[in-house]
């Protein structure tokens, strides 16, 4: 029976894998792993399938609740981010689970990654419970509860693993092999099966060298309208991309000019799709798309506390705090992802964005607007929009 | 209705196209049930096409939702009606109905808002509403649901599949409608007086009453 659910595990995460773009719901509720009591400790987490899987796997061999709240069928940092895990999936997963009667103590332990979108002083003050940050990935579950729920440093941070990048690469060769054959497949049949090596190993590439290549993404420096660093990065995937062609045209020895030509548009509309957004497809580097990426996190030190509460839910490690002046500081801004946790979660209001324009984002309005994607924040357009329908 | 929620300066029209004008005609019957000076619940109110026509009939109406644009869309339209001082909007979601005052409402509705609960959030709501509704108070609910032939389930099937995979491709998310909501507002103990669905059988109008009882 073990093998089998090992099998099934295994099998489940290759498939959700492959469909990562597309959320896949699973059941919302309340479950028993092992055999908990009214003291064992109470875990949430978000209503995507494999994201319940994989968290009910490192919770094995520790009684205790876990509650999946709705998020749409979305993981917990998308879903956190993007507004669609919020207070009100907490708040409703806590009173209408029946947790309440199940358990004595009122604590509840949040994916760290949920703090973009989940307010715990919120939940404190309509459900009465305590919110503990928990760690990043939920594989340190297990240390975390050792350590008597303190995070170490290494628990609070988010990475981009081999293997996660082996998944996102896949997950991008997946969908891109379905479209492209559907088109190529009636075209030139015989050509599939090497069109499909190719988009593999083009989405393979990308993601494997990104450590390599990941500090030209972070240079701010421009060459007439775009960043001179996409551009390298850009021009050395073509780069393998190409080698992949004259591969492919060594080893069929078919010097044919069409076939090198629909080779290099498949090969190079490949790389683009993928260049679109590559930083924002890393946990680790802000998405270009977002409206913010043009802003930074500023600190007004005079109304901190030194409560620490960023330091716990920054998954860069980008604050310290000064123990002689017991306020904080970013030690890492560069490494800064603007999730926005800090802001969303610092109770005194001490951070906000800021450009060098001077524009501000809120924290009010951070709260509020969580798809940012959607552009709703309050220096953009749509925002705009909805502002004056508020105002008029 | 998700990809309509997202756009929500969009609901209204989307809303009307999806469902071929019915939603229209659905509202103003269930609304029929209300009078004048009743003090209603919408649930879920959106941009608050239920919560309007009761406005209309003469009701007082309190609307939460847990989307704050539609909300403000809803607060700009009581502008425009001259009606902000009928109309409560609060921002919220289901799980907190139980905030209200025993006996506050006459009536509680809903459109389109049950079929994005969870079970466990459904029986939550249809039974925390019995606190707060008089004995005698009216529940209204429009919504989908599964059609309970099996030849107009498959037909449901087959219409739903092109739209979901529209709204999944432009949203990635998408509704579902409920299941045996009949047995499950009866088992929650209210009487129902009457049904309506449409030919397809994939929505309903539901008028049900709460009688408390004496023990």
């Amino acid at each position: 029976m073990k093998f089998t659910n090992f099998l099934y595990y295994v099998f489940i995460n290759i498939v959700e894998t492959l469909i990562r773009f597309f959320p896949v719901p699973t059941k919302t509720g309340c479950r028993k792993i092992g055999s908990p009591d009214q003291d064992s400790p109470v875990f949430l987490t978000c209503n995507f399938h494999l994201t319940v899987l994989r968290v009910k796997r490192a919770l094995r061999g520790i009684d205790c609740y876990l509650l999946v709240a709705n998020s749409k069928g979305i993981n917990v940092w998308c879903a956190s981010a993007g507004g669609l895990l919020n207070n009100h999936s907490v708040i409703s997963i806590i009173k209408t689970s029946g947790i309440e009667e199940k358990v004595e103590h009122k604590k509840i332990i949040l994916p760290q990654l949920a703090a973009p979108g989940i307010e715990a002083n919120e939940i404190k003050k309509k459900t009465g419970w305590n919110v503990i940050w928990g760690p990043a990935d939920a594989k340190d579950i297990p240390s975390f509860l050792k350590k008597n729920f303190v995070k170490t440093t290494e628990m609070n941070s988010i990475r981009f693993s081999i293997i996660q990048r082996i998944e996102v690469a896949s997950m991008w060769a997946f969908m891109i092999s379905i479209i492209l054959t559907i088109i190529w497949l009636p075209l030139f049949l015989r050509e599939t099966p090497a069109m499909l090596i190719q988009v593999w190993y083009i989405s393979l590439v990308v993601f494997l060298l990104f450590p390599l290549y990941e500090p030209l993404l972070r240079l701010r420096k421009r060459l007439l309208f775009v960043n001179l660093g996409r551009i390298l990065v850009f021009l050395i995937i073509l780069f393998s991309a190409a080698v992949g062609i004259v591969i492919y045209v060594f080893a069929i020895k078919q010097y044919e000019k069409w076939l090198l030509i629909r080779w290099c548009i498949f090969s190079v509309s490949v790389v683009i799709l993928i260049m679109i957004d590559l930083a924002g497809t890393t946990p680790v580097i802000k998405s270009g798309l977002l409206e913010e990426r043009t802003f930074s996190i500023a600190i007004e030190k005079e109304k901190c506390e030194g409560t620490g509460i960023c330091i716990q839910v920054c998954p860069r490690n980008c604050y310290e705090l000064n123990s002689k002046t017991n306020k904080i500081r970013m030690i890492n801004a560069e490494l800064c992802v603007r999730c926005g946790a800090c802001i969303v979660q610092c109770p005194f209001d001490v951070l906000y964005f800021k450009n060098e324009k001077g524009q501000v984002i809120s924290p009010d309005n951070v709260r509020k607007f969580k798809l940012n994607l959607m552009g709703k924040r309050d220096c953009c357009i749509a925002c705009k929009i909805s502002n004056q329908l508020i105002k008029a | 209705m998700k990809v309509l929620e997202s756009a929500p300066y969009r609901y209204d029209r989307g809303i009307k196209i999806l469902t071929l004008g019915r939603i229209t005609k659905s509202y103003d019957r269930i609304i029929e049930n209300i009078q004048e000076n009743d003090r209603v619940l919408d649930i879920g109110c959106g941009t608050g096409m239920l919560s309007f026509r009761a406005i209309l009939k003469g009701a007082h109406v309190t609307g939460f939702d847990i989307n704050p644009e539609m909300l403000s869309i809803a607060e700009k339209r009581a502008k425009e009606l001259d009606a902000k001082d009928k109309l409560v909007l609060i921002e919220m979601g289901v799980a907190e109905i139980d905030s209200f005052e025993k006996n506050e409402f006459d009536i509680v509705m809903s459109g389109l808002c049950f079929s994005e609960l969870s079970i466990d959030e459904t029986n939550f709501v249809l039974d925390k509403i019995k606190g707060i509704i008089k004995s005698g108070g009216l529940l209204l609910i429009a919504d989908e649901v599964k059609p309970q032939s099996i030849l107009k389930r498959i037909m449901h099937f087959l219409i739903r599949i092109p739209l979901v995979i529209f709204t999944y491709i432009l949203t990635q998310t998408t509704s579902r409608a409920i299941s045996g909501l009949e047995q499950k507002v009866e088992s929650a103990g209210y009487i129902i007086t009457a049904t309506k669905r449409n030919f397809l059988g994939n929505f309903i109008e539901l008028v049900a009453r709460y009688e408390e009882s004496d023990v």
